[in-house]
């Protein structure tokens, strides 16, 4: 069983998603960015080119201004949108990554150096970065132990 | 009759005809011959096509005429109107993908959206949600129309900005289509026509494209892209979500090449920073009064607040949060692109919270 966050598991999911053609089709079309998610002390970069995830891997704070943009919130939040999805299968409508991003006070997506451009590409290709969490609903998932 | 003893035929009944041998002169015109792109990792993409004389981008394209960029001219060809031939007048580094991203994230309304899965509203929130829609379209049908009239004269010097648009106009079809689908889907109908204030201010730019983008994207956009989030995230059913999803992610698409072309003309163009401040100071005052219509105002709150009860208080607290978020991106994008707003029209800059309040320099 994978535990949530770590690089096995996010890897768990990246092939989840890459195997099923159903998310690669209509909105859910090729997408190149890099996403990196900030979940606790530890960041993990998604590199997604084409019709797939590419990459998984951890990297350090001073890596994030190589990223397009960063995912960031509160490890509860995280842990709350993870839940919601392995038990309804996607993210029902309060756990979706948009509905996040406009709850969250500061937002969840943020360009480094405000730059208006990459900052864009989390609405763009906000559906395949839907479906790449709503993937994880097929990886059997423990989350890690926090105290 | 087989094909051989009819091409047999044929030939007997044209014996008699003269034909001149073929000229062939053509065939030694030709800018640049042997080119042999080859396809990347993700196929033969538009951006992959600008290798040699075919990738030369003109800062000024002369020719009216029809002429791809890269073939070779033929003399006496009446010019056109494409009195758009300068670079900086449409360029943005960003069309070539934005094109190739808009033709592979292609949906369709009439089967890609899980139409089966509508169900009935309460009668106010089906008819707040048809009011919405209703302005949309328009606003969706103003933008396609902008576009339309600018595209058709852009030279054909910046052909990936031009195909670019081309889809950008059909993916507005589109929204006007899903939004059309949805009213008319779950027992509803169209609502009331718009006042249209900002549409008229988009579709009366007559000065030039990218004064055209300052007032479709820099201005209005972003206010169109919150309520896209918003009713993304208060979507009734899993048709809704599809829809708006999609939309949002069409709308950030053009907002790309908005913000790319608009940084482009203002490093290539003396005085173009100044004359889209002068754009936003006029243009403002219609944005909010077009966010202050109470018909669309309203009919977002009772969408957000579940109802009219819900939309007075909740609903209308989510509608203030949405128009903020909207100018807080306005003034972002603002800043970015260099034409930094130090002070915005008083009624857009009153429904930001008071400590966010931009205030006018002090006399000095």
């Amino acid at each position: 069983m994978a535990v949530f966050p770590s690089v096995e598991w996010f890897n768990a999911v990246r092939e989840r998603y890459n195997a099923d053609e159903t998310l690669h089709t209509g909105g859910g079309g090729p997408c190149e960015a890099k996403a990196a998610l900030c979940i606790g002390d530890n960041i993990y970069l998604l590199e997604f080119d084409g019709f797939e995830c590419a990459e998984v891997r951890e990297i350090g704070r001073d890596n994030i201004d190589q990223t397009d943009f960063c995912l960031d919130m509160p490890m509860s939040e995280w842990i709350d949108m993870i839940n919601n999805v392995q038990e309804n299968g996607a993210a029902d409508l309060h756990h979706t990554l948009s509905t996040i991003d406009l709850e969250l006070e500061d937002g969840l997506a943020r360009a480094p150096g405000d730059d208006q451009y990459k900052r864009d590409l989390f609405y763009r290709y906000n559906q395949n970065f839907q479906d790449f969490f709503d993937a994880s609903a097929g990886v059997a998932t423990t989350i890690a132990n926090l105290d | 009759m087989t094909q051989a003893s009819r091409i047999k035929n044929l030939t007997a009944s044209v014996a008699h005809i003269d034909i001149s041998p073929p000229r062939l002169e053509w065939m030694g015109h030709s800018m640049q011959w042997g080119t042999r792109v080859k396809k990347g990792e993700h196929g033969l993409r538009l951006g992959d096509l600008n290798v040699g004389i075919y990738g030369e981008i003109p800062e000024h394209w002369e020719d009216q005429t029809r002429r791809p960029r890269g073939a070779a001219d033929l003399p006496g060809m009446p010019p056109l109107p494409y009195h758009l031939r300068s670079k900086h007048q449409v360029w943005a580094d960003s069309a070539a993908d934005l094109y190739e991203e808009a033709i592979q994230h292609r949906w369709i309304p009439a089967t890609d959206i899980p139409w089966n899965d509508l169900s009935p509203l309460s009668e106010e929130v089906e008819r707040a949600v048809c009011q919405v829609l209703t302005e949309l379209m328009q606003a969706a049908n103003a933008e396609l129309e902008c576009i339309t009239y600018w595209q058709e004269q852009m030279s054909y010097g910046y052909h990936e900005v031009k195909q670019f648009l081309a889809v950008a106009a059909l993916t507005c079809a589109r929204h006007i289509d899903a939004f059309r689908k949805r009213c008319l889907a779950n027992g509803g109908g169209l609502g009331l026509e718009s006042r249209g204030r900002m549409n008229r201010a988009v579709l009366e730019s007559r000065g030039g494209w990218t004064e055209a983008v300052v007032y479709v994207y820099l201005l209005r956009g972003f206010y169109i892209q919150a309520q896209y989030r918003f009713l993304l995230a208060h979507a009734h059913n899993a048709a809704e979500r599809e829809i708006f999803a999609n939309c949002l992610a069409d709308h950030a698409r053009h907002m790309t090449y908005a913000l790319d072309h608009l940084k482009y003309a203002i490093n290539q163009r003396d005085g173009q920073r100044a004359i889209i401040q002068t754009l936003l100071s006029i243009g403002e005052r219609t944005l909010a009064r077009e966010i202050q219509e109470p018909v669309q105002r309203s009919a977002l709150a009772i969408v957000f607040g579940g109802g009219v009860e819900g939309g007075r208080q909740e609903g209308t607290a989510r509608w203030l949060a949405l128009v903020r978020s909207s100018i807080r991106e306005y003034l972002n994008a603002c800043e970015w692109l260099g034409v930094k707003r130090n002070i915005i029209h008083r009624d857009l800059n009153a429904l930001l919270p008071l400590d966010e309040q931009l205030k006018p320099p002090e006399q000095g």
